[in-house]
Formats: C-alpha cells, structure tokens, sequence
C-alpha cells in the first residue's frame, strides 16, 4: 500500500459557519494505479491532491504515506518526505520563468543534493526521453504550453518519485497536446510510477485504472 | 548549487533592472558618503590616541571659584610643574609645555617654524620617536633643539643637521642653538604639533628666568603622566593643600570678593583632562568641558544615511516579492527548505551589497581630496586603517547587508507553500512595515532639512551680525619682520599717505577673528581696584585705532598725538567701564603690576573682539608706543576694495620683500572663526540632501510598484467614470499621509535637538515655527514630485491597455 487516507476532514470557519472543503475521505492507494479525481469547480479536487501532497494540512482524520503517518509528522519531515517520493504537474505549468529548460528540471536534484555529474546524467536522460534536447537553453517563456506541460513532468519525474500528483494537468492545453500527455502518462503508469489526476475531462478520465468522484468535499462513489 | 543561486540573481536582478539600478545607485551614494563621514569622525575621534601612555596622561588644569562663577584656566606658573612633582605624590613625570611661531636663521635663510618648548620629560611623557641623535634626553641642554624630520629637511636640504648651529630669534633676541635630535614625523592625529622643540628654559628671560619664583603670571601648559595605581580623582582631591599654599594671595581675593567656595569647600580646584580629550575642549560660560558632539552628529548622520538607503532596499525587496510568491511556492514544492529559500533571497542581496560597497569605496576614494579640501581635514583611508576600526567597518557592513537583505529574505522564505503557489499575501501587515519605514525615512529627512535651515540661518545671523567695528572695509596683516615692528609700521605709514583709497591706518597687537596665519592669543589681566580684584583683556594698539575701526566713541577721547602723556592713558569698553562700577568712568585710575597708574581717558562701545560663542568681555586699549604692534589695519575706501587690497600688498612686499604678505579683510576673518559652524553646516546639509534624495529614490520606486499592482484597479475606476485628478489624488494620498506623520513626529525632535545646539551660542536667531513648516513644506513637495511623476501617468494612461495587462 503506497498511501492510505481515512476520514479526512478540512475544514474553514466563515461567518461562524464550518464550511466543509473535504469531508469523511477514506481512499486507499496502492502502488502502480492510476487514478482519476474528477468533480465539479470548487468540489475539492484540488484540496485533496494538496492533502495527498502534503503541501496542505487537514483537520482531522488519519493519513499513512509508506505507513509512515503524515498527520502526526511535523512539517520537516514531511517536507524530507514529499521531496522524496512525490512528484508535481500544475494546469499552470509552474515552470520558473528566470530558469532555462535544463536548470528547470535540474532545480529538484539541486535541493536533494545530488552529485553534479551524477546529475547531468539525470537530465540528460530525461531530455532524450521527452526529445527536448534542443530545447533546452530555452526559457520557458520561448515555449508552447504543450513543451511547457512536458518539461513540467520532466521535472516531477527527475528525482524518481513514487507517486505523481497532476493536477489538471492538461487544463490549458488543446486537444491534441493533451492527448500527448496523457498518452505519456500512461507510459510512465505502466513503467510502474502511481498517478493520481484531478480533471475536468472524461476523456482524460478514462486513462486512469479507476475515478474517484468528488461533489463538495466527499467522495460520492468510486 | 552556489552557481545556480548567483545565476538567477544575475538573472532576477537583471529582469529588475529599474530596481537593481535604484538600489545600487542610492546604496553606492550611501556607502560612499556613510565612508567619507565616518572617515572624518573616526579620525577626529582618534586624535591623540597614538601616545604609548594614553590613559594616564593629562593636562593639568585648574577651576577657579570667582565672584561670577567657576572659570577654567589652562595656564600655569612656572614654578607651578616642579612644586606638583615634589609635593603631590602621583606625578610620574610632568613637562611644562609652550608654543611660539620664531624665526630660525641658518646660513642666511630664515624660516618661521611652529615651535615647542618643553621639560625634557616631554619626550618620555609623549610618544614622538627619535630617530636620530639624542634619543634619551633630546632638549636637556638650554641651548639645544630638536627638528622635526620634515623641517630639518626644508631647513638643511641634504647637509646632515645633527650638531650644526642655527640661530633662534624670540622676543627680540637671537640665540643660538644646536640640533641635537631629530622628531619622527608627528602623525596626522597629534594635536600638539610643532617643526622644533626647545628646552623651556630657552625662553626669553622676560618670560622664564624673571617668573621662576611667581606664582601669580601663567603662561603656559602643563602635562603629566600620572603613577600607576593613583586615579584622576584621588589626584585631584590631595592637590587641595597644594593650592591653598602655593595660591594663597588669589584665593584670599576670591574670598573678598564674595566667590563662593565650591562642593568641597576650595576657592582652586586642580583638575586632569585626559590628553585624548584636548581636541575637544569648549570653554561653556568660563568652564572647560568636552564636547564631541560634532563627530557623534557626523558619525551618526552617516549612519542615518546608510539606513535610509537599506530601508529603500528592504521596501522595495518586499514589494517585488509579491512577484516571486509563484516562484517561492514552486521551489518549496520542488523541495526547498526554508534555509535554502533564506539563502537564496539574502545571496540575491549580497550581491547587490557587495556592488554599492565597491563602487562606494571607490566613489569615496575619488571624493577624498575635495573632501579634505572642503572640510580642511586630513582624514584618509589610510589615517583610519588600526585592524580594529577596519574589522568594525566590515562587521558593520556585514550587519547592514544582514539586516537589509536578511529581513525580505527572511519573510519570503517563511510563506507557506500553497499561499505562495496561489500568489496570495497578507498585506496588511506588510505594508504596515513599509509604512513605518518610509515614516521614520521622512522624519530623518525633515529633522536634517530644518537643521540644516536653521544652521544657515545661523551662520548667516552671525557672518551679518553688527559687531560693533567695521569688517567690511578693513584689512588687516600680520607685520611678520625681523625689523623692527614700529619702524616696519612708520613706513607703511608713509606710503600709504599717498594712496587716496586708502582712508586711515593702525596696528595692534592682536588680531580680530583668524586672520591667515592662523594665529591668535588672549592676554588677561588681573588686578585690585579699590579692594576688588577685576579681569580685563588687554590690547595694545597704536594711534586710530577706534578711528579705523570705527568703533563708536562713548565718553571721552581717544589717544591723540597731541597729548604726551597718552602712554600712561587707557580706553575700556562699556564692559569695563561696568566693572569700575564708577559713576563717571572718565578719569577712573588704577595701579597696574608695576605700581604704574593709568587713566581711563574714552569709554568705546563694545565690540565683538573675541569668537562669536562668547559675549563681550571687558577690554582696556593700552598705547605706551613701546610694544611691538604685530597687526597692522588698514581701513580702505568702499569702492575698488580687491584694487586697494593689491595696492596694500605692494606696499608691504616692498617694505618687506622676504615675507609672504598674509593680508584678508577682517570679515574673511570673522568668516575663519566659524569653521566649526561652517563644516557642520556642510556636512549636516549635505547628509540632507541625500537623504531626502534616497528617500525620494524609495518613494519613487514604490509608487512604480503600488501603481503596476493596482493597474486593474486604475483600469476599472476609469471605465466607471473616475478623472485624471481624482485618480492621481487616490494614488497620492496614501504616500502624502505618511509625509505628513513624519513632520507631525520630526518637528518636535529638530526644534529640541536645534534649540539645544542654540545654547551654545551667545549670540543666537530666534527659532521660528515657520523654519520647521518650511523643511515640511520642502518634504512635502519633493515627494508630491517625485510620486505624480507615475501616478499621473498611470491615470492618464487608456483603461482598456491596463485592462488587458491583468
């Protein structure tokens, strides 16, 4: 088992009243599923990815990553943790706008301190597989959305993540680009990495092994 | 992962260039001005403090208990060094200490040399290495002289100066003496300075030999080095039977004329003053205090100037940051910790730091010869540079960048990741921080602007004060001869009988103000008037002299060429005249040293003959035709002043064509005197105009920001109907408040700190509300300017471009 939430409650008081962002999630994830998070704007996609994440704190309930429990960690070593197995894809890209292509994706093996050599390589290898090596000494901004979407998962991917949290990662994409993606992402579930996306699109929906549908903080059916 | 964070410095700093290129530009400016001021501080700070024995050297000096309070006084008997070593225990050593301009002739060359006269235990008290000849006891025989390094080569050229004689004339005599030693060069921060020293006993006998058992005629200094184990104040209290023994007669006389006793009960109260603190002595109402004022005020300012120009980096730092939030965000999600994220931020203004404190170095480094020019200082890097002050300057400036770079740094360092992510900030807070900076910038620079209002109104109030003579049309030169003085002053006479332009011609013995050789002296006289002891200046002065310099005849006459007995006559000013507390002055008599009586003929109104701190003292005008007139004045017609003045001086070069003419008019002199009040005048509105410039430089730099954060806002106000004005007024307002707290909370401080600095002058402007309104008002505008410069282009600007940007 990769990870393990149960009855997860977010919550934020307004006006006196608790208004509900998350409420009584139980999900359990096992290593190699690709899951698909779908449900309406404001329903929680998000705030759920952001939990799993553990960029986002949660009220109550339980949360197991590697049966390390997360809801009782304190901040560091939750940090240490997600750098460590997680990965990111944001609808916006999130590219860092004064970093090339190559030090974008090379930025998380900076903060894991890895060798330099050993990180050329890294990059290296990433670039041939999603066949941007001309591309980078660009800047972002030099970019289509589709490259940009594309080094984006180039840089979750770098530091060998167990776990890839996309959050509509296709959502300022055309068609065509966002088949690609989710054609690539495909590949990599079957290469063995976990994915859980948040999307709007049934069609994105259906890559995944199983949907989880959200409508106002709970999970409806699975 | 050091290259990556400097790379995207590089890179952020470089996509921010209005930014970086403000705060470098205000950064240098500050750094540059913050070295200079504080060179010049440190220095001044750090005169005297060479000796090996500081700690326990001092001058001796003594408070005196009269009838109109405490009075210093910084000379002594002759007797009064030895009688100290032998009967207070405590002095080590002690050396009696003088100084004279005479004139030194070898091999037909005569050169005019600040000179010294000291004990020999001078040399063993005081730190001045010898480096040839005598080292142990340099000025030990009567006939000897020691040269500086310096002047034995402007006097020998390249002969060897050890052993050969040269001729020494004082006091109308000449001497010879032998060079027995020769003085290391004397450094830049020694105030007791000189090109040769003599043995005390050198001195003319008229001044040495004659008062070798008077206790009563004090003429000179005294230092001394104090035994270990003793303090200053345990010193000072056991000299109270020294005093009243030695001190008898002048006590006895304090005591009949009603002086009350001090804390202690003593008329004369010897005292110590560090001989570090010399350079600082201010003589407030007649007693001798340390005042350092002036260098704090200077190290401070660049101090002030220093912080206005980091709270500019720190305002803009943050302001940006709301523009880095996404990037803060991404990196956490990447990984990064906090300390990471801190590093990265305080690198970024590292090198923005390290940029300003080069080129400040170097801004300052080309400034430095105007700066000592400006400032008649000899402040240098090199004069500064003790290991200490160096690893202060470099902790300081490692503190300030700490602070300044540290403190955004810190803050966005701390933003949680989502918040970041989503590009959301509280800014409440942060503004509130902004805000209180930009107060306390503006408050800075609204107490500097009305010091410094109030400094010029000031000196001007003192360079246009009526001084009761005539300084506009006077010149006066020293009469620097080896000829003799009257005759010197007779053929001056007689040529400038001829000139028409010039009106009237005397000579006194003192100068008024400064005059350009820089000398000055003071001769006091005490003496009993009927069973009261009375104090007046003297002045010997020559024929004319109220006439030339038109100071007003009250009562009486002045001395006249057709009255012979004028040489036993005197004039007094209306000071002295309130001393003899006669109903008529005219015609008052008094019995001077000798028993020589002398008649009050003319009462003059008072003038202002000595430096503009003090009031008028009771002055009495002596013209016995004997003394040597050393000043001669000229009073000149009013036009044509420069053309007279040239024709004075070819008067004088052809009467005297070896020596330099050193004629001014006696309104540059008065100009001399306030130097002091001059520096600090251009040194405290200098440092207001920068502050007010730096602070300006922030202000602009976040009225950009404000203005490209609240585009949309302008967009939409305009599309629902909003005008230029209103706009610019909305954009504007926020800035104008703080201006206006910043007065509300400068105003009182620069009307105390001005009001106090007042004090010290006896002749003082009134502050005025309106001085402080004005330095608002100056505030104000400037930094409307500086603001509407964005906001009106930004209200003027088409909705729908601001729209589309969002």
């Amino acid at each position: 088992m990769l990870l393990e939430l149960n009855n997860i409650f977010k919550w934020v008081t307004q006006g006196g009243n608790r208004i509900f962002l998350l409420k009584d999630i139980n999900l359990q994830v096992e290593e190699g599923e690709f899951i698909s998070i779908m449900g309406p704007s404001g329903s929680g996609k998000s705030t759920l990815l952001n939990v799993i994440g553990m960029l986002d704190n949660f009220q109550e309930g339980e949360y197991n990553f590697l049966n390390e429990s997360v809801h009782s960690m304190k901040e560091k070593n939750r940090s240490k943790l997600y750098k460590e197995y997680v990965g990111f894809v944001f609808q916006a890209y999130h590219l860092i706008d004064e970093l090339t292509v190559y030090e974008n994706i090379e930025t998380p093996l900076l903060y894991k301190n890895v060798k330099s050599s050993e990180r050329k390589a890294l990059v290296a290898d990433m670039l041939d597989r999603f066949n941007i090596v001309g591309k980078k000494e660009l800047f972002p901004s030099q970019l289509s959305g589709g490259q940009q979407q594309l080094v984006g998962i180039a840089r979750a991917l770098i530091a060998k993540p167990k776990l890839i949290l996309a959050d509509e990662p296709t959502g300022n994409l055309n068609s065509k680009q966002s088949e690609e993606i989710m054609q690539l992402f495909k590949e990599l579930n079957k290469e063995g990495v976990t994915i859980i996306q948040a999307t709007h699109s049934e069609t994105n929906a259906a890559y995944g092994s199983r949907t989880l549908h959200l409508l106002d903080g709970s999970k409806n059916h699975i | 992962m050091f290259r990556n964070y400097i790379k995207i410095a590089l890179r952020n700093l470089w996509k921010d260039r209005t930014f970086t290129a403000l705060n470098i530009v205000g950064l240098t400016a500050a750094f540059g001005v913050a070295f200079l001021l504080s060179m010049y501080a440190l220095f001044e700070l750090s005169y005297d403090k060479f000796h090996k024995n500081i700690g326990s050297i001092y001058e001796v000096y003594t408070n005196e208990q009269t009838n109109k309070g405490i009075e210093s006084s910084e000379s002594n008997p002759i007797p009064f060094a030895g009688a100290l070593k032998e009967e207070v225990p405590g002095v080590e050593k002690i050396t009696r200490y003088l100084t004279g301009a005479p004139l030194l002739t070898y091999k037909g060359k005569t050169f005019r040399v600040g000179s010294s006269w000291a004990d020999p235990e001078f040399f063993e008290i005081f730190s001045f290495p010898i480096i040839e000849g005598d080292a142990k006891n340099p000025i030990t025989d009567k006939n000897s002289i020691a040269l500086t390094s310096t002047m034995a080569a402007t006097i020998f050229g390249k002969e060897t100066p050890l052993g050969k004689s040269i001729t020494i004339q004082r006091g109308g005599e000449e001497v010879l003496v032998t060079v027995t030693a020769i003085v290391d060069k004397i450094p830049a921060a020694s105030r007791i300075n000189f090109g040769a020293i003599l043995n005390i006993k050198n001195l003319p006998d008229g001044f040495y030999k004659e008062n070798l058992d008077r206790w009563d005629s004090h003429n000179h200094t005294v230092f001394m080095k104090l035994a270990k184990g003793i303090s200053p104040i345990q010193f000072e209290k056991s000299t109270k039977n020294f005093s009243s023994l030695h001190f008898a007669d002048e006590i006895a006389s304090a005591k009949r004329d009603g002086a009350q006793p001090n804390a202690d009960g003593n008329y004369r109260q010897i005292k110590l003053l560090p001989v570090e603190d010399q350079s600082f002595i201010v003589i407030k109402n007649g007693l001798l205090t340390v005042n350092k004022t002036l260098q704090y005020i200077v190290l401070g300012i660049a101090f002030i100037i220093l912080f206005i120009a980091s709270v500019n980096f720190i305002n803009m730092s943050l302001a940006k940051s709301a523009q880095r939030l996404r990037e803060i965000g991404m990196r956490k999600t990447l990984g990064a910790g906090k300390t990471q994220l801190f590093f990265q931020f305080w690198g970024e203004s590292i090198l923005v730091f390290v940029v300003a404190v080069v080129f400040g170095g170097l801004f300052a480094f080309a400034l430095l010869k105007p700066f000592q020019t400006l400032f008649d200082t000899k402040a240098s890097f090199i004069s500064i540079s003790n290991p200490l002050i160096i690893i202060g300057a470099i902790l300081c400036v490692l503190l300030i960048t700490l602070t300044a770079g540290g403190y955004p740094a810190l803050l966005m360092s701390r933003l949680g990741t989502l918040q970041a992510l989503k590009g959301k900030l509280e800014v409440s807070g942060k503004n509130r921080i902004r805000n209180i900076l930009m107060v306390i910038q503006f408050s800075i620079a609204i107490i500097l602007i009305s010091g410094t209002l109030v400094l010029w109104q000031q000196l001007d109030f003192l360079k246009n004060k009526d001084l009761g003579f005539n300084k506009q049309q006077v010149i006066a030169f020293p009469i620097n001869t080896k000829q003799d003085h009257n005759n010197v002053l007779q053929l001056l006479r007689n040529e400038f009988d001829n000139n028409p332009d010039i009106l009237s011609v005397t000579a006194a013995d003192n100068i008024l103000g400064l005059g350009r050789d820089g000398s000055n002296m003071r001769s006091v006289l005490g003496f009993d008037y009927k069973d009261r002891e009375l104090s007046t200046n003297m002045l010997w002065v020559d024929y004319d002299y109220p006439e030339t310099l038109d100071i007003e005849l009250l009562k009486g006459r002045t001395f006249n060429r057709n009255y012979a007995g004028d040489s036993l006559s005197v004039l007094i000013n209306e000071a002295m005249a309130k001393e003899l507390a006669e109903e008529d002055p005219l015609n008052a008599r008094f019995l001077l040293a000798d028993s020589i009586q002398y008649t009050v003929i003319g009462v003059v109104k008072d003038f202002n003959f000595e430096e503009l701190n003090k009031g008028v003292e009771p002055i009495t005008f002596f013209m016995d035709g004997n003394s040597p007139m050393r000043y001669a004045y000229v009073k000149v017609a009013p036009n044509n002043l420069s053309q007279t003045y040239e024709a004075v001086k070819k008067v004088w070069n052809k009467i005297e064509p070896d020596t330099e003419f050193l004629g001014s008019f006696l309104d540059e002199n008065i100009d001399r005197t306030l130097m002091k009040e001059r520096t600090m005048t251009t040194m405290i509105s200098s440092g207001s105009i920068l502050a007010i410039i730096l602070s300006c430089i922030g202000l602009f730099a976040i009225s950009l920001l404000v203005v490209s954060q609240r585009q949309k806002e302008i967009g939409i106000r305009k599309v629902v109907g909003a005008s230029v004005a209103t706009i610019t007024i909305l954009l504007t307002k926020d800035f104008l408040k703080l201006v206006g707290i910043s007065f509300v909370i400068a105003t009182p401080i620069a009307w105390y700190a001005t009001s106090q600095w007042l004090q010290d002058y006896v002749y003082r402007i009134d502050l005025n509300i309106w001085i402080f309104v004005a330095a608002g008002a100056i505030a104000l505008i400037i930094a409307v300017l500086t603001i509407s410069f964005r906001t009106i282009q930004a209200a003027l600007k088409n909705p729908v471009e601001s729209l589309k940007t969002e």
